[in-house]
């Protein structure tokens, strides 16, 4: 197990920045989570870590030790790539086996390392097949196989269960969760779904366009977003935006005044842009009129879509409600998670 | 879902099937019955197609005639040291095309492949002042030299570069994590993942070579080291002629062991060309 620091990493293609200088610290034994949209450069953050990608500028260390021109095998990882990249032509044990085989570990040595890593994630009966033989799921499980049977002192996974059907990405999730939980080695995790960040990480790295907007844990991250990226990407449904300005009755939105906390007055007559999560609305006659435009019922809760104004946005209510669409509802926003937004640059107000 | 064909259609297209084999089954069968058909019966109009008379000396005196086992074996090791020469360096070059970045890949590539427009009959003459001047002419290194570096391992090379291209790059990003270089993952990972191209290169390869004819006519003059093709030239009677059903049971032979080949072998050849994206 070891701590990873990345300290003014950069990449560029020729001319072009794909990594804009990112600082990032990672304590031995978390699991952290690197997420964001397609291109914003989370995989080949993980790849310069892997040692698969050069780097342009900084220092990558893991365990004290900087890496930067290390090849990946005498970088002490292990990497858990989106295809799982078995190889067809060896049987599971083999596969689990390889790098070990690789290393000068002696044959019994190798066979005790892989039943071990196949005990723990249920592989035993399937050692002696090819990897065509098997299931997504056991596909993803061998992958992981290889990758702890080595006792590396980082794990780094590449999107490692966009390829399964939802219902087996929550399984795995939840297994890749608690393997860690029994291992404690310090993981690098890249996604672009957000909730496998919310569930997975003790901390989570948000980026986008190669520049790190937030790091926190995940909850931290759902309460106080840095700015409005951060609050869109987190959360799903995503939170609801309003531009408009704040005034001296609440925020003014095309055709409609809502209202602010006290401490939101400091910012009166400035543009900018409030942010509110669809569970922060509460069916209430003291609250704002909203026409309703969709209503999907979910069993646990009833999403809505209504017009606040001239604006769409969605609510959440957890209690079964009768709505129809045209109806006209009074909704409340909870004051206590407003979220205001510079409306130039995005960054938190309050 | 696939039409289930009515028995009436069925019967059609077998039939069909049936008149189109005619033209690539004829040779084949005419070679095999003639070689044990007396010369009279070859030529006889109508022609007989089944064989009225049979006349199995023909097959003792192609061994009589010439040192046949001598030629079978030439042809033989010549054929193995042509196919596993140019499988080693088709397989390598093909992987270095595909999976490594250096200066100029493309072109370098193209140039290659330059190598597949020029016939071998326009390079025989300088092939031949070549190996002369090394004293090797009469000696079987032209046949097995000529191949390795030439067309057909150019041709081999292009079928071996179009199979790596479609290996996924991430299997030899992991070979790299789990701590292998350039070689082993070549050795360990892409070669064992390249068996049908491989061995749709080694069919080939062992085809033209064990077919080759103007070579072996230019660089060899003595009949313990002739290849089969140049042999069955030799079964000529005293004017020149040719002794027809001698002739054709040498081919028989010839052809046998090219055919049992082409049997086992037919499923690799052909998704082995299927992965060049060519078409046989």
């Amino acid at each position: 197990m070891a701590e990873v620091t990345l300290s003014n990493v950069r990449k560029s293609y020729g001319a072009v920045d794909i990594i804009h200088g990112v600082d990032l610290e990672i304590r031995d034994g978390e699991f952290v989570v690197l997420v964001g949209p397609s291109g914003c450069g989370k995989s080949t953050l993980l790849r310069m870590v892997a040692g698969l990608e050069t780097i342009t500028g900084g220092d990558i260390r893991i365990g004290g030790r900087v890496v930067n021109d290390l090849d990946p095998k005498d970088r002490d990882i292990a990497m858990v790539f989106q295809n799982y990249a078995l190889y067809p032509h060896m049987t599971v044990a083999t596969n689990m086996g390889f790098s070990l085989e690789h290393r000068g570990t002696s044959k019994a040595q190798i066979a005790e390392r892989v039943k071990w890593a196949a005990d723990i994630l249920g592989l035993t009966h399937l050692l002696d097949r090819y990897p065509r033989q098997l299931s997504g799921g056991q596909r993803q499980r061998v992958a992981m196989g290889r990758a702890i049977v080595r006792d590396p002192q980082v794990f780094l996974f590449d999107e490692p269960l966009s390829n399964l059907d939802a219902k087996l990405r929550v399984v795995m999730r939840g297994e890749i969760k608690s393997l860690h939980q029994k291992l404690k080695t310090t993981t690098v995790y890249v996604t672009h779904d957000q909730v496998e960040a919310m569930t997975m990480a003790d901390k989570i790295v948000v980026l986008n366009g190669g520049r790190v907007e937030q790091i926190g844990a995940p909850l931290d991250l759902y309460d106080r977003p840095a700015n409005q990226f951060v609050a869109g990407f987190i959360g799903s449904p995503s939170m609801n935006f309003l531009n408009g300005t704040i005034t001296a009755e609440g925020f003014a939105a095309p055709g409609i005044v809502l209202p602010l906390p006290e401490t939101a007055h400091q910012w009166r007559d400035r543009k900018a842009v409030y942010g509110i999560r669809p569970e922060h609305f509460t069916l209430d006659d003291n609250g704002v009129p909203a026409e309703i435009i969709l209503v999907e019922p979910m069993g646990s809760e009833t999403q809505v879509t209504m017009k606040l104004g001239e604006t769409q946005v969605t609510g959440v209510f957890r209690e079964r409600v009768r709505l129809s669409p045209g109806e006209t509802i009074r909704a409340r926003p909870d004051l206590a998670n407003i979220h205001l937004f510079a409306a130039d640059g995005g960054q938190r107000l309050n | 879902m696939k039409a289930e064909l009515s028995p009436r259609m069925k019967t059609a297209l077998y039939g069909l099937m049936c008149v189109l084999l005619i033209p690539f089954v004829f040779p084949t069968w005419w070679m095999v019955t003639s070689s044990v058909k007396p010369i009279s019966d070859i030529f006889a109009f109508p022609p007989q197609f089944i064989p009225q008379h049979y006349d199995w000396t023909t097959y003792s005196k192609v061994f009589e005639l010439q040192p046949f086992v001598q030629q079978y074996w030439n042809s033989a090791y010549i054929a193995a040291a042509v196919t596993i020469g140019t499988m080693v360096i088709s397989s390598m070059a093909g992987y270095a095309f595909a999976r490594i970045r250096f200066p100029f890949a493309n072109t370098i590539f193209m140039i290659v492949l330059l190598g597949l427009l020029i016939p071998s009959e326009v390079t025989i003459v300088p092939l031949f002042q070549m190996f002369l001047k090394a004293g090797m002419v009469n000696t079987h290194w032209p046949l097995i030299l000529v191949p390795i570096f030439g067309a057909p391992s150019v041709f081999a090379t292009f079928v071996m570069r179009q199979f790596f291209v479609t290996l996924p790059n991430e299997l030899e990003e992991a070979a790299r994590v789990d701590g292998l270089g350039r070689f082993k993952i070549f050795h360990k990972i892409a070669l064992p993942l390249a068996k049908p191209a491989l061995a749709s290169v080694a069919i080939f390869t062992f085809l033209h070579s064990w077919n080759l004819f103007l070579e072996p006519i230019v660089f060899l003059s003595s009949a313990d080291k002739f290849t089969l093709p140049q042999a069955l030239t030799q079964y000529t009677d005293a004017y020149g002629g040719p002794m027809w059903n001698i002739q054709l049971a040498a081919a028989t032979l010839t052809a046998l062991p090219v055919l049992i080949v082409f049997i086992i072998a037919q499923k690799q050849f052909v998704e082995g060309l299927a992965h060049t994206g060519l078409k046989g």
